[in-house]
């Protein structure tokens, strides 16, 4: 197992590699550049900025010194479109927010996700089935884009509950977790349900009943178990993607997290700190599925490295 | 030498003690004096001569103090300096700064603060966006300092003591006065920038001029001011703290505002008649500066029909402009016929032929103006419309689609997004752009220039006539004389299809006073705002 970690860390530098000089070529390809305005800069004007930003020379170039600052000095540059801003500074004030709102919102969706998934597939077909499938369902088709606006009318507005968006103590997080949450809750409440029927069908299970144990006793100690492991490949993914954040989080709630920064540097062609975030979720990316892989093995032990 | 008070205004406002705009009679001052206004991006920067954006300029007013300000109307009156003085030639200018100003550290105010910022802005090693400001002022040198052929230090401004400021300038500017009042001319603090570097401009470090002082800046969701003690007029300042809110959604930012979190916010397209009657003392709608067009390609690159000045001119006659304005946007814009917004001040609106017509009028002209440059049913026109990724782009985009059928136009729509649709228009990749442009100054060159052979001028328009008229503007007595002749050409030439002139629509809560409400520029200042008791 420690030599399957150690081998799956040694690719992801290769991996990451590739990662930077893809983005690092795809982002240059795109038409503009990060100076392009409405009003045409002066030539002069512009050669002086990219002199500036070190965008005169050659992309292969542009390339190596990135990478050299990363790993000489982890100076992510600075940012194109904030002056006064390195890519660093951005991603450190950013990226605490993304990380509160999301890791809560992924404990919130676990939680309420696989209870509902459990309770429906306990009572198949039974009222408590059909609420729970209700309940995700109405989850699932109501977007984050149309849930977060309507949270803010009835919360921030009619009911005078909550601040409408910004960033501080525990009462700002409500509307972003919840808003966050519910898809992915959704999602969990689905694949737990639709697993553990699959795992209440089979044999070991009829043996548990067989033998007498308790249903509480066959559902936590031999049902849930083996139930999660495509739960638990869905949470991988899930997980990265919650905590580098939502562009309609960001958006709607104005709670300055990465999310939105990236989907700008995008549009404003803002590199450093676009290649920054596609660097940190990359490594996020890579790191969580190593963890999935490990959770595998040890929840099912059929699964050798 | 003349000695030069500007305009009536600013003897008036020099002949009063306060500059501040004062509670009127009868009005009593709330307790809590704090403003909260609405930003809809984060603010890409504090720094003077390094902001390119409208809400920076906002931020950058309140915690900088330029050489002059602007009143309610938008004509400039005394900042740092009390008045100046014009030589004869027009070439020079001699800016008397006030003693008392001072740096929110305490420090004085000095002409060599100006010298530094200015020469700043210019030099290529701060690689500024706004560089070119400085050579749209005609300062002396700029362009060769800019280019790094001359040093920093060879601009045209220098300090004659610590408190007078000269200038010269390359040719007469006549709108040179309303030019110091944007922020890329406003003095920053030289130890203080170079001890900290691209961090200066952070909470704590941020050392101003101006009326307020930065308390915190979170990018991307607030940033908050206070009163500035230091400031030379503090006592007439009223409003305590100001505050600006990031809120990427207008509708969302406008539930915040009814929510009671915001004092003032924009109203979304096709809302104001709702909201007017709602609450008629909230909504309004003020003149700013701004006009929409849809720029015709005339180059080389551009397609064959659009030389033809018959086929631009019937594009132009087929815009409903009425139904863009009162069935999409319906918050007091109005219809556009030439380019220069109709509020700049000064400006005499040419009398423009098929601005008087009747629709239908123009709808017959544009179909015979069609039928002899060759097309009809059989040959029909086709034209791309290329615009940017927004809701009412796309509104009126459609729009006009629409129009055009009514003519035998057949418009393709474009969309893309902004960097790909400027870099398109810079590279005159386009046949029909959409384009807005925006007054830099209270003055119409800042529109007309635009046109010029040798101005941004994306479709690449050229007329002698034209030209010779806007450098003949530079000199006149009356340059409004030359604007206008110059809109009549652009009216017969068509390089574009004007379609709106911009109204900004707002709601603001009406125990808020001082906010400009005629100045078309829209710059305003906290330290004229203050709050009244209801």
């Amino acid at each position: 197992m420690f030599g399957f970690i150690l081998r799956r860390l040694a690719v992801a530098i290769p991996t990451l590699l590739l990662l930077i000089v893809v983005s690092f070529l795809l982002m240059h390809a795109a038409p503009g550049g990060p100076f392009t305005q409405e009003r045409a800069l002066p030539p002069q004007v512009l050669a002086n900025l990219n002199a500036k930003y070190g965008l005169d020379e050659p992309l292969w170039r542009q390339i190596v010194n990135y990478v050299w600052g990363i790993v000489a000095h982890f100076d992510f540059g600075p940012s194109f479109v904030y002056p006064d801003r390195s890519v660093n500074q951005i991603i450190a004030a950013g990226f605490p927010v993304t990380l509160t709102y999301g890791g809560i919102a992924f404990v919130a969706a676990v939680a309420v996700g696989v209870a509902l998934g459990v309770a429906a597939a306990i009572r198949q077909n039974s009222w408590m089935d059909y609420l729970a499938v209700g309940i995700s369902i109405g989850a699932q088709v109501l977007p984050n884009f149309v849930m977060a606006p309507i949270l803010v009318l009835v919360f921030t507005l009619w009911l005078g509950w909550l601040p409408g968006g910004g960033w501080g103590g525990p009462i700002y997080w409500i509307m972003p977790v919840v808003a966050l949450s519910t898809s992915f809750m959704a999602s969990i409440a689905r694949i737990t349900r639709s697993s553990m029927l699959e795992v209440l069908g089979s044999n070991h299970i009829r043996t548990a009943r067989a033998k007498g144990l308790p249903e509480r006793a066959v559902i936590l100690r031999h049902a849930l178990k083996p139930a999660m492991l495509p739960v638990i490949s869905y949470l991988g993914p899930a997980f990265v993607t919650m905590i580098t954040g939502s562009v309609v989080i960001d958006m709607y709630f104005s709670t300055g997290g990465i999310g939105r920064s990236f989907v700008d540097s995008a549009l404003n062609r803002d590199y450093a700190v676009m290649m920054g975030i596609t660097i940190l979720v990359g490594a996020l990316t890579i790191l969580f599925s190593l963890v999935v892989d490990v959770l595998y093995a040890w929840i099912d032990p059929k699964i050798r490295y | 030498m003349t000695r030069l008070f500007l305009t009536t205004a600013l003897v008036a406002g020099m002949a009063l003690p306060a500059l501040a705009v004062q509670p009127a009679e009868g009005e009593k001052l709330a307790e809590n004096q704090s403003y909260t206004f609405w930003l809809l991006d984060a603010i890409k920067t504090a720094d003077p001569q390094k902001n390119t954006d409208v809400e920076g300029s906002d931020i950058i007013r309140q915690l900088f103090e330029g050489l002059l300000n602007e009143d309610e109307k938008g004509a400039p009156i005394p900042g740092v300096a009390t008045g100046f003085d014009v030589s004869d030639d027009k070439l020079t200018y001699t800016f008397h700064l006030r003693p008392e100003a001072k740096w929110s550290n305490g420090d004085p105010v000095t002409a060599h603060d100006f010298v530094y910022s200015w020469q700043r802005l210019a030099n290529p090693e701060t690689a500024s966006e706004y560089a070119w400001f400085m050579e749209l002022m005609n300062v002396e040198n700029a362009s060769a300092v800019v280019k790094g052929e001359k040093q920093p230090g060879e601009l045209g401004v220098k300090a004659l003591d610590d408190h007078t400021l000269e200038v010269r300038l390359t040719a007469p500017t006549p709108y040179f006065p309303k030019m110091v009042t944007h922020g890329s001319t406003f003095p920053v603090n030289q130890k203080v920038v170079e001890a900290e570097g691209d961090n200066w401009t952070q909470p704590g470090k941020l050392v101003g001029n101006g009326a307020y002082v930065l308390k915190s800046h979170d990018l991307g969701v607030q940033i908050s001011m206070e009163k500035n003690p230091e400031y030379w007029d503090a006592g007439n300042v009223v409003m305590e703290r100001i505050k600006g809110l990031t809120v990427n959604d207008n509708n969302v930012a406008l539930t915040r505002y009814q929510a009671g979190e915001l004092d003032r916010v924009q109203i979304p397209a096709g809302q104001y008649p709702r909201l007017k009657e709602q609450f008629p003392d909230q909504a309004v709608s003020i003149p700013y500066s701004c006009t929409y067009a849809y720029l015709l390609n005339v180059s080389e690159k551009g397609p064959e029909a659009l030389k033809d000045v018959r086929v631009r001119k019937a594009l132009s006659y087929a815009m409903q402009r009425d139904v863009v304005v009162n069935q999409i946007l319906q918050g007091g814009q109005k219809p556009a016929y030439n380019w220069t917004h109709w509020a700049i001040e000064g400006f005499q609106m040419p009398e423009i032929d098929y601005a008087s017509w009747s629709q239908a009028e123009r709808l017959e002209k544009a179909k015979a103006l069609l039928a002899e440059a060759g097309y009809g049913p059989d040959k029909p026109l086709k034209l791309t419309l290329q615009y940017n990724t927004d809701e009412n782009h796309k509104k009126i985009a459609v729009a006009a689609q629409q129009f055009y059928k009514q003519i035998g136009v057949e418009l393709t729509l474009n969309n893309v997004e902004w960097k790909v649709h400027t870099d398109r228009m810079q590279s005159q990749d386009f046949e029909m752009a959409r384009y807005a442009w925006c007054a830099d100054y209270n003055e119409a060159s800042t529109f007309l220039d635009y046109f010029r052979s040798t101005g941004m001028n994306y479709g690449k328009y050229s007329n002698p006539e034209f030209d010779r008229l806007m450098d003949q503007s530079k000199t006149s007595e009356d340059p409004n004389v030359q604007y206008t002749a110059a809109e009549k050409i652009l009216a017969e030439d068509m390089p574009l299809v004007p379609v709106y002139q911009y109204s900004k629509v707002d709601m603001i809560r009406d125990d808020i006073k001082g906010l400009p409400t005629e100045n078309v520029m829209n710059d305003w200042y906290a330290k004229d705002i203050y709050r009244i008791q209801k």
